[in-house]
């Protein structure tokens, strides 16, 4: 065991990272929003973390502390007029926000290095820092489900129409949605800054913007478990089979195609709903047995009328 | 002032190329209003197809690149067919609709590094004869002619196209609404493979004329001038063909002036500050066509 962690260290690390970029990318898509930001806020985060280390001297968490407020800042600053618009074009302003960001890494060469990036930051991350993290991030999310703004951002979700004729505003969630994602990605591009020795403009581009995406809706935007399992399955994949890692881009590709066509909430998703009315039909059956009362009315728990009854009481 | 006018006709030339590739863009976005990131990946593959019969099978350029285009427009349908159209008929959230065009950018671009062997392929320099034309101290080179030439009569083609046959009169209508459209008998599949050929075969021009300003054809573009067709029909107002034709032609002068005035390293950056200040002044872009298509509790911006 001792000799697998050892070899496998930077992979996990590296897995670790990821699952809390995933994180950030989920918030919004659960809450309906079609933000691609992700990985420019991580790259605010990381440089300014960055900066605030090399630059100022100030001390890892705080700087830590730093490169989130930072993000987040930024995130609402975006998701202010964008939460006003339809999906397809925060999708479009946003990816362009994430190459303007990248752009100004290459340019502002004083500030940022330029192509090289920022270099010499200390290695003070620890693996169970990362793991902290995810599990922070994850317990966060798991109990959004259980607040007012969670189930606001699942009614947004599920079926936007809906949700606003029951009195939810959609700007004013999809705006909250907008600063937790900041404030994941800040996070997870602290960390990357303080785990990877340095941060550089490639990192923070068009393709690891399409890899985050890719995680989260091959694993399913619905349940938390989506975001984790979607990462590690795809960062592991090519370390254990190698013709996978050689034909990548293209098994990658016609996957994403067949999810969005046939599996349309993504793996986990997917098997949860099936798992679910399996047991649903199930306990039909067996109840049907022993007094054959009429058939369940539904099988899946209320979300939606319960963000609804809440907003009716407000 | 020579100078001036040098990087004048510089601009107008690439930004014709630019043109070409962003109408073709806005054409599907405004038609069955699916945002095909792929775009940037068609392109690319027209101009790669062109490069290697110019180059490995020694055919002339202008077969070249008829057949370039007729293979990008091929891909644009077939796209369309495997995933757009599945995507439709489930009514899958637009959302989708990107995640699977992204999908087709991994494959596209992969299956061209493999076949370019990951290097830059470049037009044999036979294939142009590189006569120069001075006008009054401005260099015309024949390339840039030619490039201007075909980009306007391709431009000038689709919008009479547009204007005055019937398939172009059902693509419009189906533009403003296809439920209503097809009420009237107008098949809109057929105006699906229209759209997105016409959009592919622009693409993979766009591609080749690209491929030829620069003379260097190479896997990764694709992303790049996908991001300078997203400016452009930001720009341009989605769905709105003037408007992307002129987005295009400003992009590339305001990129040949950067180069020629201030840096060449700062021409990559210019139009996505452009981008920015327009997201910033009016978040909804210039996104003039369709403004009235919001969801409901978005206020009108």
């Amino acid at each position: 065991v001792n000799q697998f962690w050892i070899s496998n260290k930077p992979l996990i690390e590296a897995i670790l990272i990821n699952i809390g970029l995933a994180f950030s990318q989920y918030v919004v898509l659960r809450a309906g929003v079609f933000s691609v930001a992700t990985i420019g806020l991580a790259g605010v985060g990381g440089y300014t973390a960055g900066l605030c280390s090399l630059r100022l001297g100030l001390p890892y968490p705080v700087a830590l502390l730093g490169g989130m407020a930072m993000s987040t800042g930024v995130s609402l600053l975006l998701g202010w007029p964008l939460s006003r618009l339809r999906g397809i074009f925060q999708a479009v302003a946003t990816l362009a926000f994430v190459l303007v960001l990248q752009t100004m890494m290459l340019d502002l060469t004083g500030l940022t290095g330029g192509s090289f990036g920022l270099n010499g930051i200390p290695r003070e991350v620890q693996t169970w820092h990362l793991m902290l993290a995810v599990v922070v991030m994850a317990f966060l999310l798991v109990n959004l489900g259980r607040t007012r703004p969670g189930r606001a951002f699942d009614a947004i979700g599920g079926d936007e129409t809906a949700a606003v004729t029951h009195g939810i505003s959609v700007r004013r969630y999809q705006f909250m949605a907008f600063g937790l994602s900041g404030l994941f990605a800040g996070l997870s591009g602290g960390l990357l800054a303080f785990q990877n020795y340095s941060v550089e403009p490639t990192q923070f581009g068009f393709a690891p913007t399409i890899d985050v995406l890719i995680y989260v809706v091959l694993g399913g935007t619905v349940s938390v478990l989506g975001p984790i399992v979607g990462t590690t399955v795809f960062m592991a994949l090519p370390e254990v089979a190698r013709p996978f890692a050689a034909n990548r881009d293209i098994i990658v590709g016609v996957v994403l195609i067949f999810v969005v066509i046939y599996l349309q909430d993504g793996v986990v998703d997917s098997l949860r709903r099936l798992w679910r009315d399996r047991r649903a039909r199930r306990a039909r059956e067996r109840r049907d047995g022993a007094d054959a009362g009429p058939p369940l009315a539904w099988s899946s728990p209320p979300t939606t009328p319960q963000a609804v009854k809440d907003h009716a009481e407000a | 002032m020579t100078r001036f006018v040098q990087l004048l006709v510089d601009g107008i030339a690439t930004g014709a190329a630019y043109s070409l590739f962003a109408v073709g863009f806005t054409l599907v976005f405004g038609v069955n209003r699916i945002l095909n990131l792929a775009h940037g990946a068609v392109f690319m593959a027209g101009a790669m197809i062109a490069v290697l019969l110019v180059d490995r099978a020694s055919i002339p350029f202008l077969p070249a690149l008829l057949i370039g285009m007729v293979a990008a427009g091929a891909i644009n349908v077939l796209l369309d067919i495997v995933a757009f159209r599945q995507l439709a008929r489930r009514q899958a959230p637009e959302f989708a609709a990107v995640t699977a065009s992204i999908g087709a950018i991994l494959i596209i671009t992969n299956i061209s590094q493999r076949v370019s062997d990951t290097s830059v392929q470049r037009f044999p320099p036979e294939a142009f004869p590189g006569s120069v034309i001075d006008v009054g101290g401005v260099q015309l080179t024949l390339i840039r002619l030619v490039i201007v030439l075909v980009a306007a009569v391709l431009a000038g083609g689709l919008i009479l196209y547009l204007r005055s046959t019937l398939y172009g009169k059902q693509l419009r209508a189906t533009a403003v609404s296809e439920a209503t459209s097809s009420l009237l008998g107008i098949n809109p599949g057929a105006v699906r493979l229209q759209a997105f050929f016409i959009s592919g075969a622009l693409a993979g021009a766009g591609g080749v004329l690209i491929g030829v300003a620069f003379n260097n054809v190479n896997f990764a573009m694709g992303d790049l001038y996908l991001l300078y067709g997203l400016v452009a029909i930001v720009f341009g107002g989605m769905g709105s063909v003037g408007g992307a034709l002129t987005a295009g032609i400003v992009i590339g002068i305001v990129q040949s002036f950067t180069v020629g005035y201030l840096s060449s390293q700062l021409s990559d950056a210019v139009p996505f500050v452009l981008l920015a200040l327009i997201l910033l002044v009016r978040p909804s872009g210039l996104f003039t066509v369709f403004t009235s298509e919001r969801r409901v509790g978005r206020a009108a911006a």
